[in-house]
Formats: C-alpha cells, sequence, structure tokens
C-alpha cells in the first residue's frame, strides 16, 4: 500500500515546484529573452526582440571559440589528470584507509576551499617577491620560471585545478573500490591471477560507470571554470587564458553586450545538458546492471 | 466590538510598521571604496559628520562596502537595477559616463571650488553636469631607490658601463642623470643598467617593474608614456588616432624592457599590489606606480628594505614634455536614493574646506587647492605633490568620460598584453585597437 495518495504527492512536491519555477525557471526564461533581443543595461526592462542575431554575432567571434578552445583543453586535461591521479591513490591508499579512515579528513580539505580563494592563494606562492616557491628555486638553482607568463599560465593553472579536484575524484573511486566485494578478489587470487589481472579485469570494470561519472562531472567543472582562474592571471595577456565563463563575464560585464553574453551563456547551457543526460544514461545502465 | 478590536490593532500594526520603515530609511546610506587608504579615510569623515551637534537622526551616515574585484560591474548592476541600498554611491572619472543616468546632479555650492578648484572638480563631471564630490585623486609618481641612483652618479665606472648598455640597448650614449630630469630614455637606460640579466654587477634583480597584466588600471599607468610622445585617443574630428608614432613608442619601449629582463619574467600578470611587493623586497631600482602606493613604500613598518631609500618623482619627460594620468574618485547621488535630502546635505559638508581637511587627516587623497592644501603640509607632505603634479602634469584622454571609457582601457589591455607578450605583431594590435575604439567611441 502506498504511503501517500497521489494528491497528496502533488500537494507535498508544489512548494518545490513552485521554488525551481521562481529561481531557475523565470531567470532561464528572461536568459533566452534576452538572448534573442536587443537590450543594454540601460533598457533591462525593456528588451526588443531582434531575432536570432546574437547567437550569429557570437559564433562568428574568433575570441568566443578561442575561449571554448581553451576551456575544452582545459576540462580535457584536468579531467583526465585528476581521475588517473585520484584512481591510482584511491586503490593504493585503500589498505591504508581501511586500518585509519581518519586519514580521509586531511585528504578531502582542498576541496573544502573555495576555489577563487585557491586563486589568491597561489598568486601569493607564486609571486617572485613574496612565494615560498620562487623563493627556494632561486636560493636552490639560482632563478624561478614566469609561472603565469603566456607560455606557462595554461600548466600553471591546470596544476592548481588538478591539485585542489583530484581529493574529489579520489573519494569517488575509494567508495566504488570499497564497494567491491573482497570475495570477487579472492576467488580470482586463488584462481592464481596476478594482482594486475584482478586490475585490469576485475576492479577496473566494475568501477567503470564511476570512473565515467566522475570523468563528466570534473569535464563540466573544468569546463566553467571561472574564479581560480580570474584570480590567477583574469584573462590573460592578450586574453590567453579566456575560459568560456570569463568570455561571458567580459563580454557581459566589460562590453555592456548583455544579448551577446547571454547567447553564449545558453550554448554553455545546451552543453553541459547534453554532458549531464549523457550521464544520466550512464548511470541509468549502471542501475539495470 | 471584536471586529473593531481586530481593526484597530491591524491598524496600529501598520502605523507601527511605517514608522520602524521611515526611521529606517532615514539614515543617509553611502557606498564607498573599499580596503585601502579610501575606506579608512570615509570612516573618520561619516564620524566626524555623524558627530556634529544638531545633526537630525535622521541624516546620519552609514557606510558600506562591497569587495573591489568586479567593483564598478556590480554597481553597474545595481543601478542598473534601480538599488535604493544606498543613497550615495562611488564614481570614478572615467565611469561617470557609465552611471549618469542612474544619478542625479548636484549643486555644490561656492565653497567647493575653492577648496579644490575647477579643475579638479571637472573631474567628476559629466557633460558640464557635477555629479560628484571628488575626495581622491590618483596619479603616477617614478618611485626610484635614491642611495642606488647617487652611488650612480658618483661612479664613473659605472658610468661607462650605463653608457655602453644604453648604446647597446638604445641606440645611443646616455649618462646618469637626476630623475626629477630624465626622459623616458633615461629611465629606461637605468633600468636596463640596474637588471642583472643585462648587468650582472647590477644590486638589484631588476631596473623596474613594469605592470603588465591584461587590466583595465594597468593601462592607465603605461598611459603617461605615449602621452608625453603627444599620444591621443581621437582628434578634433573624432577620429581615432591611437595608431600613432607616439603609441608605438610606448610599447615598443616595454616591450624592450620585458625582454631585455629589466623587469620581472612574470611582469605579465602584475598589477599594484605585485608592483609594491617587488620594489618593496629591494629588487627593483624603479617602478612607474599609482600614488596610492607612497604611504606603504615609505613606510619603516611596510617595506623596512626600501622605506629610507625610496623616492618619487613626477613620470619622465617625452618630446612633448611631462605628462601624469589623472583618475579621481569621488561621491555622487543615487537617482533611486530614498533619502535624498540627507543624502544631499552629507554631500555638500563633504565638499567643504573642513571635511575634506579631515578626510586628508585620515589618510585619504584629496587634490586641494594650494591655499588649502598648505593647512595640511606639515602632515601630508604627498599632497602637495598630488596637487603640483595634478596642476602641472595632469591630463584626461579625448574621449575618456564617455560611457565607454572603461571599455576602451579594457580593449587596449587585452591588446597591448598581446603584443606584448608576443601573441601578434605591434601593427595587429594597433589595428584591432583603433578598430574597436571606433566603435566604442562613435557617437
Amino acid at each position: 500500500m502506498a504511503l501517500l495518495k497521489p494528491a497528496e504527492s502533488r500537494l507535498f512536491l508544489t512548494p518545490l515546484t513552485g521554488f525551481l519555477l521562481l529561481f531557475l525557471g523565470f531567470p532561464a526564461l528572461v536568459n533566452l529573452v534576452y538572448s534573442v533581443s536587443s537590450v543594454s543595461f540601460e533598457t533591462l526592462r525593456s528588451p526588443v526582440l531582434t531575432g536570432f542575431g546574437n547567437y550569429t554575432l557570437v559564433l562568428s567571434d574568433g575570441e568566443f571559440w578561442r575561449s571554448v578552445s581553451f576551456s575544452g583543453r582545459f576540462a580535457i586535461v584536468t579531467a583526465l589528470a585528476e581521475c588517473l591521479i585520484g584512481l591510482f591513490l584511491a586503490i593504493f591508499l585503500a589498505p591504508l584507509l581501511k586500518k585509519h579512515s581518519g586519514l580521509m579528513a586531511p585528504l578531502m580539505l582542498p576541496l573544502m576551499v573555495a576555489p577563487a580563494m585557491i586563486g589568491l592563494m597561489y598568486r601569493l606562492v607564486l609571486h617572485e617577491f613574496a612565494g615560498p616557491l620562487p623563493y627556494y628555486l632561486f636560493l636552490w638553482f639560482g632563478d624561478s620560471p614566469a609561472f603565469l607568463d603566456v607560455n606557462n599560465a595554461f600548466k600553471t593553472l591546470a596544476v592548481v585545478e588538478i591539485l585542489q579536484w583530484t581529493p574529489f575524484a579520489f573519494l569517488l573511486f575509494y567508495m566504488a573500490y570499497s564497494g567491491i566485494s573482497p570475495d570477487i578478489r579472492e576467488a580470482a587470487a586463488l584462481d592464481g591471477a596476478p594482482w594486475y589481472r584482478v586490475l585490469v579485469w576485475i576492479d577496473l570494470p566494475l568501477m567503470r560507470p564511476t570512473i565515467a561519472i566522475a570523468f563528466f562531472i570534473r569535464f563540466i567543472d573544468g569546463f566553467r571554470v571561472f574564479d581560480n582562474v580570474y584570480a590567477l592571471t583574469g584573462s590573460g595577456a592578450g586574453g590567453a587564458t579566456t575560459s568560456l565563463s570569463i568570455y561571458i563575464y567580459q563580454a557581459f560585464f566589460k562590453q555592456a553586450a548583455i544579448g551577446k553574453a547571454v547567447a553564449a551563456s545558453v550554448l554553455l547551457f545546451l552543453a553541459s545538458l547534453a554532458v549531464l543526460t549523457l550521464i544520466n544514461k550512464l548511470a541509468a545502465g549502471r542501475r539495470r546492471a | 466590538m471584536r471586529m473593531t478590536s481586530t481593526l484597530l490593532a491591524l491598524a496600529g500594526l501598520i502605523l507601527s510598521t511605517s514608522a520602524l520603515t521611515g526611521l529606517a530609511e532615514a539614515k543617509v546610506t553611502v557606498l564607498g571604496w573599499p580596503g585601502g587608504s579610501e575606506e579608512t579615510a570615509l570612516r573618520a569623515t561619516a564620524e566626524a559628520y555623524n558627530a556634529q551637534p544638531g545633526l537630525a537622526e535622521g541624516d546620519k551616515v552609514e557606510l558600506i562596502f562591497f569587495n573591489r574585484d568586479g567593483f564598478f560591474d556590480k554597481l553597474q548592476a545595481d543601478m542598473a537595477a534601480g538599488s535604493d541600498a544606498f543613497d550615495v554611491n562611488l564614481v570614478a572619472t572615467y565611469s561617470i559616463g557609465r552611471y549618469a543616468p542612474y544619478m542625479d546632479t548636484i549643486d555644490l555650492g561656492p565653497e567647493a571650488a575653492k577648496t579644490y578648484g575647477d579643475a579638479v572638480l571637472k573631474t567628476m563631471q559629466f557633460e558640464g553636469k557635477q555629479y560628484g564630490v571628488p575626495t581622491d585623486l590618483s596619479l603616477h609618481f617614478m618611485y626610484y631607490r635614491k642611495d642606488l641612483i647617487d652611488a650612480l652618479m658618483k661612479d664613473d665606472a659605472a658610468k661607462a658601463k650605463y653608457a655602453e648598455i644604453s648604446e647597446k640597448f638604445l641606440g645611443k650614449k646616455l649618462e646618469p642623470k637626476d630623475p626629477d630630469s630624465w626622459t623616458w630614455d633615461d629611465w629606461a637606460a637605468t633600468a636596463l643598467y640596474f637588471s642583472k640579466q643585462v648587468n650582472p654587477a647590477s644590486p638589484t634583480r631588476y631596473g623596474t617593474v613594469l605592470q603588465m597584466k591584461n587590466l583595465l588600471f594597468n593601462m592607465m599607468v603605461f598611459q603617461s608614456l605615449p602621452r608625453s610622445y603627444g599620444a591621443d585617443w581621437m582628434d578634433k574630428e573624432g577620429k581615432i588616432t591611437v595608431d600613432s608614432p607616439a603609441y608605438r613608442t610606448g610599447l615598443e619601449l616595454y616591450k624592450k624592457l620585458y625582454d631585455a629582463g629589466a623587469s620581472p619574467k612574470d611582469s605579465l600578470s602584475y598589477e599594484y599590489a605585485e608592483t609594491n611587493a617587488a620594489f618593496g623586497a629591494g629588487q627593483a631600482a624603479t617602478a612607474l606606480q599609482w600614488n596610492a602606493a607612497a604611504g606603504d613604500l615609505t613606510s619603516a613598518e611596510k617595506s623596512p628594505a626600501v622605506a629610507e631609500v625610496t623616492a618619487m618623482v613626477a613620470p619622465p619627460a617625452g618630446p612633448k614634455g611631462r605628462a601624469d594620468h589623472i583618475h579621481g574618485l569621488g561621491l555622487g547621488l543615487n537617482k533611486a536614493a530614498k533619502n535624498k535630502e540627507g543624502a544631499t546635505k552629507f554631500l555638500k559638508w563633504l565638499a567643504t574646506e573642513n571635511a575634506a581637511l579631515t578626510y586628508a587627516k585620515a589618510g585619504g587623497s584629496p587634490a586641494l587647492s594650494p591655499e588649502v592644501v598648505a593647512k595640511i603640509a606639515a602632515d601630508r607632505p604627498d599632497l602637495v605633490k598630488l596637487g603640483d603634479f595634478a596642476g602641472k602634469y595632469g591630463y584626461v584622454m579625448t574621449g575618456a568620460t564617455s560611457a565607454k571609457a572603461l571599455s576602451v582601457y579594457e580593449l587596449q589591455a587585452k591588446e597591448f598584453t598581446g603584443y606584448w607578450s608576443g601573441q601578434q605583431s605591434l601593427d595587429e594590435a594597433l589595428k584591432k585597437t583603433e578598430t574597436g575604439m571606433a566603435d566604442l567611441l562613435k557617437k
């Protein structure tokens, strides 16, 4: 027997639906209207519908594609590195963490810091005259590289992102790894399978859905990166570190091109939606399995 | 009877709510420039205003601040949305045109002209109308290490090395000079001489610290170099003139110094704070930096390595003389203000001599008229220099108070840093800047 009648369920869901409609649906609707309108800060309340000109403007803007390229490369590199390192740590540290679960807390610490703070922290850490890293490099080697110049900025930003978010991937992988029944590994060991065969033929296939989900979540997060990049390099020399989010921010606030910014954000929303749908399908596949 | 009681209770509730709301609205809320000397000075000045005998409770001032990062963007979004969360808001010379549609003009009375002088009041005007009280003036000083320059000028061997370096990099033999009579070439030669990469015997790692991050404020610092060679944004007919020999000279000189290692390798990510850190660490011989840094760089507590040996002059001269970029901060009246009467009263008081002196004593940087600044010269000698440089060398580029002025600086920052970092040629950078500026500044 069902605990609630359908009418009661609807009644209980009404506040949540109302909340979502108001705080997510309304801004989304306004965004859609602005994206096909001519609008400025002076005419925020009276946009004039002009068709799909803003989308054409965005899609024909070389800077937009440059920012998509930056975000895409950044997302792939960081998501891959975070997943690989996270996977290695999860498997390598599993026996230790099983005995001392308290070690998990310090490993999770980077996740608790706001990305903007991480950006500011590294701005200090990497500063030639105030930061500890260049200080020791000068002390030991007599020189320190330009961490944030146009040749190294991408690498530095990627490392900063990886250092902060690898624990997230690690956490997911450790949970998935711990969830695999020890009986299966025991049976394989009895059959004489070496550790790498257990890893390749038992652990990784069982962890595959988690790996895919972790990769896509980190990919989305990397693709829409803003805070730590903005705090460290801004949009970079000549716009070299302009992520898609920074492109949207600049179009909106710096150029007051509201229609163009909103059109770009709608495109980002659609791309994120596509990735999220893929994740949902993967998760559904895992449930069926 | 019960109905009557309920109605009375309701009426009472409504009346008390209105009265409370009225009281809450009666305060004058001021949105100031957060952090730094401006906030400290405004807090002290507001305290002095609130302590005046006879000031009505509803006219007292309350201050609010939000973060500096993206301040002007957030302010624009708030004002465009008709926010009445503040009655008085911050305004800057280069953003008056952007905020004017959401602000009311204000008549500051005759005393304001005596306190500040007409030239300074103009930094808060748009299309001939006054939009604010000019609380702080920002311009740039050339900071230099007096001990190093003095030693250089006394040492013949050093002079010969200096001449050799200047000939190699600048194509002419130069002699060390007193910084107050420097041309930009003299400064460049000094910067090269004091860089380890050029001159391994240099006592400092770098000869200067260039602020080259893709940031609009860095363009304000850079602007005085081409200006002293005669640069302007547009001519009288409104034609954009950024693709000029003056801008080329300035841009090339920055790149030459950066490429030669006269400025830190990470200069392309440097702004105000990084420059202070580099100069304050004693590893840079010169720095073109905002006047606001004078306090920190000459404070034995904050910059123990250089405080005693740091001196300041106006930026070096070009063929058209010296030029110093003026950037004013002030406070004006929000069009959507809830307490306009109280806000106007506060702004008029703020423009008086006593208020300006209170603000200056508390650490602010108002550009005061010579008669007024004389009264505070003993406490704040830097303000004398500020007023002096602003009067002699201060300039505003043609078109630089328009609604899109900040966007022009943004555009220049992106294109010029693209050139300095070697991602595009000088021709490409100037062409893109010219096209973008024509679009932004078209009538």
